[in-house]
């Protein structure tokens, strides 16, 4: 079973190579997108999903990975190849800072303070001008480029985020099935038995927390260089909802849930833009149901359905 | 400078008072059905939209507009408890909290297409007049919002202690299937903390519209800073809800006049986790051993 799964995800994977072919410029920008808040959804997927913190950060750590790549590219010149494994170190540290105190909360209490933290981060961004440039924002960051090769347009641009996720999506793969991510999901089950068993159980926290942030920083970083551009907007606390929100669309505690639930909220809005303003109150309600109806998830329902055609052909 | 410093005490009392409501109907329905409403600012925004249907676009003097808004604020709770609550109820943490998100996201964008984006004014019912309290110029409605929104909490303090309700109400909230045993039907008294949760935050909204804009966004920034005053006073304290709400009005008008303007939200918030940090218990303190 995991086997067939795996080999659906590489097919899944190549097939993705092939798309830029047939997408036209908006759509594979949104595309990109998606790709972006993949990785993001990838990451809270260790907190959330795996260690089952509730943080309603992850878009403060994406902001704050976008702008550290964006403030060394541009005002330090540094180069954005070098900017952007910065901007997922500097995400990760200051998740550690923050998570070290923070992490001995629980539930709705995490929830808070690390809401507390996302607000604090666009108050910061928004009124900081000489460093992060207030609402104005960040502009004119460097596209990414090879050596005689750039990859500015969104085309170009879709293939370095399509690596990028790949290699984040195998390293999540190796983690979740390494000591490391065993310890997060047995801190998840039972904190207590896990405390009880000589694990760690704050120093898993703040690493899943960590890791969770490494990956909002790298999403970050990607998504700066290809807008060029950052404003704390795209950081305030509803794309932390959002991304929660596509993690569990997509079946918490899953890797391959996390990006087909980014993918589905990412279009979702293309999908209904006929509906004008009345498409948040339906994606709302959508959401609603399916916390009710389909508390794991989208993908439990190929699941669902898998089963019964199966009892069905029998 | 001290007729300054007066003035800023006042309004920041007045805005303290309704974010004492809006954290009360949050603790309200916190304690007695243990869900963690995060759209509770969207009821505020609903309940200051209702009082601008009422007065100002049918016309109704302010006492009869006042009342209409509330008795429907008073539906809204018990269909929120029917639509929302109930299809919720007992499920985890997070997934309450990211469902009732999704209800304000709903709500906020209902009232949208109902209301339209440009902000209404509500008339105060003292209109502009000023009132001279220790030499400094003091807006009358800032004094009527703070004497009405502890007239409200004087009123719940009697129904939740001296009434044989709300006795029921305080022991489904210790102990659910307790009251169950002992006759309580414990699904009326849902029912009544989602109404009383519903009038709180129609009269924070009602009170809050004359004092800034009434604009379909304003849920959310009134419900961090009620969150942020339920954590400094403590998430199950009533007297906490009221000290910690002050508090952030205090902090909010004070800081924003003599720190930074820029920052005020910053500072509550700077304040709010270093108390989750330091005292998660809040002044007040709760029961033991639900936080950590």
């Amino acid at each position: 079973m995991i086997d067939r799964r795996l080999l659906a995800a590489c097919a899944v994977f190549l097939l993705a190579l092939l798309l830029p072919a047939f997408i036209s410029g908006y759509g594979i920008r949104i595309l990109n997108l998606a790709l972006i808040s993949a990785i993001a959804v990838i990451g809270l997927n260790f907190a959330f999903g795996y260690a089952g913190l509730i943080t309603l950060a992850q878009a403060g750590f994406v902001g704050c990975g976008a702008y550290i790549t964006a403030i060394l590219s541009t005002t330090l010149g540094l180069s954005p190849w070098l900017s952007i494994p910065a901007a997922m170190v500097g995400a990760g540290v200051i998740a550690v800072v923050i998570g070290l105190p923070m992490l001995r909360l629980k539930g709705h209490y995490l929830a808070l303070a690390t809401l507390g933290f996302n607000v604090s981060f666009v108050i910061v961004a928004t009124n900081w001008k000489s460093l992060m440039g207030g609402t104005d924002g960040i502009s004119g960051i460097p596209a990414l480029a090879l050596p005689g090769w750039s990859l500015g347009t969104d085309h170009r641009y879709y293939y370095v985020v399509w690596v990028a996720l790949a290699v984040a999506t195998w390293c999540a793969w190796r983690i979740r099935n390494s000591h490391i991510g065993l310890a997060m999901i047995a801190v998840r089950d039972d904190e207590i038995a896990t405390g009880a068993a000589s694990v760690g159980v704050t120093r898993i926290k703040v690493q899943a927390f960590g890791l969770s942030a490494v990956y909002a920083g790298l999403a970050g970083a990607l998504f700066a260089h290809m807008t060029n551009f950052v404003a704390p907007d795209d950081f305030a606390l509803g794309h932390s909802i959002i991304y929660l929100a596509m993690l569990i669309i997509g079946g918490e505690g899953s890797i391959l849930g996390a990006i087909a639930g980014a993918v589905i909220v990412t279009f979702m809005p293309e999908l209904m833009r006929d509906l004008g303003t009345a498409y948040l109150i339906i994606f709302g309600g959508l959401m609603l149901l399916i916390l009710i109806f389909l508390p794991k998830g989208l993908l439990s329902l190929a699941g669902i359905v898998g089963r019964r055609l199966k009892a069905l052909s029998r | 400078m001290s007729q300054q410093f007066i003035q800023l005490v006042v309004s920041g009392l007045a805005v303290g008072a309704v974010y004492a409501l809006v954290g009360l109907a949050f603790i309200m329905v916190n304690e007695a059905t243990g869900v963690v409403n995060f759209a509770t600012g969207q009821m505020v925004a609903i309940g200051c939209f209702l009082s601008v249907s009422t007065g100002i676009q049918m016309g109704l003097p302010l006492g009869p507009a006042y009342a209409l808004a509330l008795v429907a604020m008073a539906l809204f709770g018990i269909v929120f408890y029917a639509v929302v609550f109930r299809p919720l109820q007992d499920r985890p943490v997070v997934t309450v909290i990211i469902g009732t998100v999704m209800i304000g996201i709903v709500i906020q964008n209902s009232a949208l297409m109902t209301w339209g984006s440009v902000p209404f004014r509500p008339r105060s019912p003292f209109g502009r007049q000023v009132v001279d309290v220790f030499g400094a110029a003091i807006s009358a409605h800032a004094l009527f919002v703070i004497a009405v929104a502890f007239l409200m909490i004087g009123l719940l303090y009697g129904f939740i202690y001296r009434t044989a309700i709300g006795a029921r109400m305080r022991a489904v909230a210790q102990d659910r299937d307790a009251a169950r045993l002992m006759g309580i039907s414990v699904d009326r008294m849902f029912v009544l903390t989602w109404v009383i949760a519903g009038l709180l935050t129609g009269a924070a909204g009602i009170l809050v519209g004359p004092m800034w804009f009434a604009d379909v966004n304003m849920g959310d920034p009134i419900a961090l800073k009620a969150f942020a005053a339920i954590i400094i006073g403590g998430f199950s304290s009533v007297p906490g809800a009221i000290v910690g709400g002050i508090l952030v009005g205090l902090a909010e008008m004070l800081g924003a006049a003599y720190i930074s303007s820029a920052y005020k939200d910053g500072l509550v918030f700077l304040v709010m986790i270093l108390f989750l940090l330091v005292r998660p218990q809040g002044i007040f303190g709760e029961r033991i051993g639900q936080r950590a």
